[in-house]
């Protein structure tokens, strides 16, 4: 790669103060190092991930209506965590986190419980017990 | 509490950290040169690790190892730690810092706030130095970030603790002695290069070095018909983020350590090193030929996009050149003693 070659397809970084640095060689042969805002196959590898992730949420909703997920499968999903991830980050063990992954065990969980489950995945109650 | 500490974004987060570091001790190194001496080039591609449920691709050996590496090879003393309590970690650290040490660790980038959403996934193998402290809030050289940037105790000890593939498990390193410092010297840098030869060329299993590459595409090839075409298109996806996202690199890699033979050329008198440079820029350029169209594939958008097999064929090419390269190089090293 050239210097002038290197890409500056700027889609998800150039909001942060996060920047590729690449390493490209300069007309005279030598190598440089050149900052990027990114680069766009690496960009849609990023985009197609969560699109599927979106995807897989609107499913996730629809069964949710249907009375048979609770709206913790949905969270889990959306911030990509795993059953495994949430019970690290909650003290609960993964079989709580499944069995609260569905609706009728989901809606017998107390107060005190929703909260140490919101806190873990870093949002409020109210948003924990919808769909949003 | 404010270490005078010189911050350079580089191209990967260990060796930016450790370049840093040494640099804090008055030991000018580039970035490619730590990466070098490291023996920082690799791939391995782990079916029995996954992430998001997915195999493992990783350019990289695992984290740390490249400042193990390095400080041996300067016969620097170094320390390194892990926790199992939460606040012992954080009161270690603050121990070490407010001495005027500043501290490398390895972090869980999924709760990093200055990362953009994009990237945050359950990536456990990011490094950073923390260099300072005010009330509660600690200064962070992040390598991938291009200023110094802030983070509370309470982010700090909740990205040291993240959960996920490969824990970080509050892991911290510093640098303790550097009396013993030997200057850099032709030695140092041939063995450096004949390891990382032996780590692509010999590893006896087949997930590793050039062999992990064309045992991938041999899965690559599978992918449809096992996975089926969303699941494939998601694998492919998953791969090429490792080839390009920060802290993994890939094609990425291959530029830094055609940097870091350039360097080793002049510095080793060996203007054939210069030759390897050329022929491991043009593997990178493979690498992201590849990239390119992968994403063609998965976006589905390009009516001629190209195959899993064709893609596969790609990898196989790769293998095929890098494999040449490294026995080239291990038996020019091998031979200039």
């Amino acid at each position: 790669m050239k210097t002038n070659e290197v890409p500056q397809d700027g889609s998800i970084l150039e909001k942060s103060g996060v920047r590729d640095v690449c390493y490209a060689v300069d007309e005279n042969g030598e190598y440089k190092q050149v900052i990027s805002v990114g680069w766009d196959p690496k960009n849609d590898a990023i985009n197609y991930a969560w699109q599927t992730i979106n995807e897989e949420c609107e499913e996730i909703k629809k069964e949710i209506i249907a009375g048979k997920k609770s709206p913790l499968a949905l969270h889990i999903h959306r911030l990509v965590m795993t059953p495994e991830i949430l019970a690290g980050y909650s003290g609960f063990t993964k079989h709580q986190i499944k069995k609260w992954c569905k609706a009728k065990h989901f809606n017998k969980l107390s107060e005190s419980e929703l909260e140490i489950l919101a806190r873990a995945l870093n949002i409020e109650v109210k948003q924990l017990v919808s769909t949003d | 509490m404010q270490l005078n500490f010189i911050h350079k974004p580089s191209g990967h987060c260990e060796n930016g950290v450790v370049s840093n570091l040494l640099r804090f001790y008055g030991i000018e190194l580039s970035e490619a040169m730590v990466f070098g001496l490291g023996s920082g080039l690799f791939f391995a591609h782990m079916p029995f690790i996954r992430l998001h449920g997915m195999a493992v691709t990783s350019f990289r050996p695992l984290p740390g190892e490249i400042f193990s590496r390095v400080v041996m090879l300067l016969n620097i003393k170094m320390k390194k730690f892990k926790f199992r309590d939460k606040e012992l970690a954080m009161k270690a650290l603050d121990d070490v810092l407010l001495k005027g040490t500043p501290v490398g660790m390895l972090v869980g980038v999924y709760h990093l706030p200055y990362f953009p959403k994009e990237y945050r996934f359950h990536f456990n193998a990011h490094n950073i130095c923390v260099v300072g402290k005010e009330d509660n809030v600690y200064t962070v050289s992040d390598p991938v970030v291009v200023e110094k940037c802030t983070l509370t105790y309470d982010e700090l000890k909740l990205v040291r603790f993240a959960n996920g593939t490969y824990p970080p498990k509050g892991r911290m390193y510093y640098i303790t002695d550097i009396s013993s410092k030997k200057t850099l010297d032709k030695e140092a840098i041939r063995r450096s290069i004949l390891r990382n030869c032996s780590r692509m060329l010999r590893i006896p299993i087949p997930m590793f070095g050039v062999k992990g590459i064309r045992y991938l595409a041999g899965r690559m090839r599978k992918w449809e018909k096992r996975l089926g075409s969303k699941k494939a298109a998601l694998n492919l996806a998953q791969v090429i983020r490792m080839n390009e996202e920060i802290g993994t690199g890939g094609a990425g890699f291959r530029f830094i350590y055609a940097a870091f033979l350039q360097e080793a050329s002049d510095l080793m008198n060996e203007p054939i090193l210069r030759e390897f440079s050329n022929e491991m820029t043009s593997i990178g350029d493979m690498w992201r030929d590849f990239s390119y169209n992968a994403a063609r594939l998965f976006k589905k958008r390009d009516p001629e996009s190209i195959t899993y097999d064709q893609l596969a064929d790609k990898l196989i090419l790769i293998a095929d050149r890098e494999e040449q390269l490294f026995t080239g190089l291990e038996k020019l090293m091998k031979d200039a003693k």
